[in-house]
């Protein structure tokens, strides 16, 4: 019977694990083919159903002088907004949901929860309802198409996520830590910084996490509110388009671009299974 | 250390709303320096916000609190220098136990060989010098509250070590060994003690002093044996003892007699000034006496069950409508049917509107 278990978990957990990397391996496959390789049906296997070549790879990394499309700056610019705009997300939502988790605020018939609320609201809206006003702030303010327009605008749209999380994550961390604290002689802010803070990592490498996740793969803030000067890696990729749709190396840009987040992703992985969640009760 | 004095404190949750109620009622109360106190209540008697109060997690809405005479209501949790150990351990889950029981003192800005003396002293009271090194939050539940409690006697100078029901989680084996543990380092540091528990065993064999609170009001204070033998009201009879203390209502019939039933039963409380003849007769089960023939003071009730509770029986019966219950010595024989029960008069506590006529 345990046998039959094991066969069964192991089968499904392979099914399933085929039904996420096909895409991957498709994608692989792809940006090792030419043109003739891709319209000629499908091919599986390099060097035997078809001949493999670097050029979908080689495109991303030549100018666009030399006909390629150079990802690299798109790449770092990414880099760059999501790590500053997850950072500040992540710092302003802990502040917001540790005193949205602690202390009773009341305006009217507005609560704590309803502030909390108030926060993801605005991840409800449909984006094309702020693209406008982003457009006409930042243009404004002289921040279209600049790096800390954009940082501006995510930390705006990831925001909410964190202190979503986080305040979810400080109601589950028990007030007695807190109390503790102060009557072994902190005062508040020290009670925050030196206990309460340590024991909230695993939360905030969650909420980082998402705000990561978010944040690098937008592409329609990304695409409203840049023109020349600046370009994220998603709208770099689109741009590879054209009218022979060159897949080998939309491939190879796709595959590129997911490559971070599954290493950011096996980091948090095993952070997260190190350091439990349960906080420092029990 | 220092003596604490509550004057005229009481508290509510929510004093401004329309159906404001106090969780804590008006009272005076003053903690002898050195004093082992257990609380005994009821959950939401108000016990943890007494507590709370002391320690200045709490700001009271009335009243005063004085710690030798100086005036700390207002005064910040830190700046009180009281420890306070809740009911489930509270660790710093990324420190070591050693950073966890130098922490009160590394954050009142001690010297370190200071700190690293008085972690050692401590650790070795509480049995924890093996561990120091190790992360806290691999430890068990009552190696933790035993840090939580280190904490609270790293600091020599604490005005008292507050603790809400800090044994819940531990096992009744261990339980035992740091209540004596408790004990000793109350005599050992001088500190004063407060516990709060709902358990009376616990309350019973820890302090010297019970306070026994109910809705928000300390009813009674006092020795363990003056809570058992007279209870101050009906709710403290009730409460502590198990079996809880028997009552039946009864009518005063004389200077200090009252008829329960058909029965006069004579007692040692002057009832010559009560005015209102509708009272309660209140006995402890290990109290009524069983004997072989009618006589004073004695019923005759009909037996309902007797249970063996392996040291002692405990029988209960019916005498006109009132459930009494009787504990004996395992080696009693008991009647199957009927038995002559006897009230001793110095035993009986007789109450007016459930409190104590003395």
């Amino acid at each position: 019977m345990r046998i039959f278990y094991v066969t069964l978990k192991y089968t499904a957990v392979t099914l399933w694990s085929m039904f996420i990397i096909a895409p991957f391996l498709w994608a692989l496959s792809t940006s090792f083919k030419d043109f003739n390789s891709v319209t000629g049906g499908a091919t599986y296997i390099p060097w035997v159903d078809f001949e493999p070549t670097l050029e979908g790879w080689r495109v991303l990394l030549r100018s666009p002088a030399q006909g390629g499309v150079n990802i690299v700056e798109p790449y770092l610019n990414s880099i760059f907004v999501t790590c500053m705009a997850s950072f500040v997300s992540i710092v302003l939502g802990t502040l917001a949901a540790y005193a949205l988790s602690r202390f009773t605020f009341k305006a009217g018939f507005i609560k704590n929860d309803d502030i909390t609320f108030f926060f993801i609201s605005q991840r409800i809206m449909p984006p094309v309802v702020l693209a406008i006003p982003f457009f006409i702030m930042l243009g404004k303010l002289g921040l279209l198409d600049t790096l800390l327009g954009l940082v501006m605008v995510y930390v705006v749209l990831l925001m909410p996520i964190a202190v979503w999380i986080m305040v979810d994550f400080f109601n589950k961390v028990p007030i007695e830590i807190d109390e503790t604290a102060l009557i072994d002689g902190c005062n508040p802010y020290q009670a925050f910084f030196k206990v309460v803070l340590p024991n909230s990592i695993p939360g905030m490498v969650v909420a980082g996490l998402f705000c990561m996740i978010f944040g690098w793969t937008d592409f329609f803030f990304a695409f409203i509110l840049t023109f020349t000067e600046v370009q994220l890696l998603p709208v770099a990729i689109v741009s590879l388009n054209s009218s022979i749709t060159p897949w080998w190396s939309l491939s190879a840009a796709a595959l590129v671009s997911v490559a971070p987040l599954v290493v950011v992703a096996f980091i948090v992985e095993r952070y997260l299974s190190k350091g439990n969640l349960s906080g420092a009760l029990k | 250390m220092a003596q604490i004095k509550l004057q005229n404190i009481a508290h509510s949750y929510n004093p401004d709303a329309t159906d404001s109620k106090y969780a804590l009622k008006p009272f005076d109360m003053t903690w002898v320096d050195g004093g082992r106190y257990a609380i005994l209540g009821p959950s939401g008697c108000g016990k943890s916000t007494m507590l709370n109060i002391m320690s200045g997690i709490v700001k009271p809405s009335e009243g005063r609190l004085l710690f030798d005479g100086d005036d700390v209501t207002d005064k910040s949790t830190s700046e009180r220098n009281i420890a306070q150990v809740f009911q489930f351990p509270v660790i710093y889950g990324t420190m070591t136990v050693h950073d966890n029981l130098a922490f009160p003192l590394v954050c009142r800005g001690y010297d370190k060989s200071f700190i690293e003396s008085k972690v050692n002293e401590v650790a070795e009271a509480l049995s924890l010098e093996g561990l120091l090194s190790q992360s806290a939050k691999k430890l068990t539940a009552d190696q933790k509250q035993l840090i939580s409690l280190g904490r609270g006697l790293v600091r020599d100078n604490v005005a008292a070590v507050l603790m809400d029901e800090p044994l819940t989680v531990i096992d009744p084996d261990l339980k035992f060994r740091l209540r004596r543990k408790l004990k000793e380092i109350n005599q050992k540091y001088k500190s004063t003690l407060i516990y709060v528990t709902h358990d009376q065993n616990e309350a019973m064999t820890f302090a010297e002093n019970i306070i026994v609170m109910d809705d928000g009001e300390i009813v009674q204070i006092g020795s363990p044996a003056e809570l058992f033998e007279r209870p101050k009201t009906t709710f403290v009879g009730y409460f502590i003892g198990a079996p809880a203390m028997n009552l039946f209502d009864c009518d005063a019939v004389g200077s200090n007699a009252i008829k329960f039933g058909n029965v006069e039963i004579s007692t040692k409380t002057d009832l010559s000034a009560i005015k209102n003849k509708r009272l309660k007769l209140g006995i402890r089960s290990e109290y009524l006496q069983l004997v072989k023939s009618a006589g004073k003071n004695t019923i005759h009730a009909n037996i309902e069950s007797v249970d063996d509770w392996g040291n002692h029986k405990l029988i209960t019966a019916n005498f006109e409508g009132s459930n009494i219950k009787i504990k004996v010595k395992r080696e009693v024989e008991v009647p199957t049917e009927k038995i002559y029960l006897k009230f001793p008069a110095q035993n009986c506590c007789v109450y007016e509107n459930e409190m104590l006529i003395s």
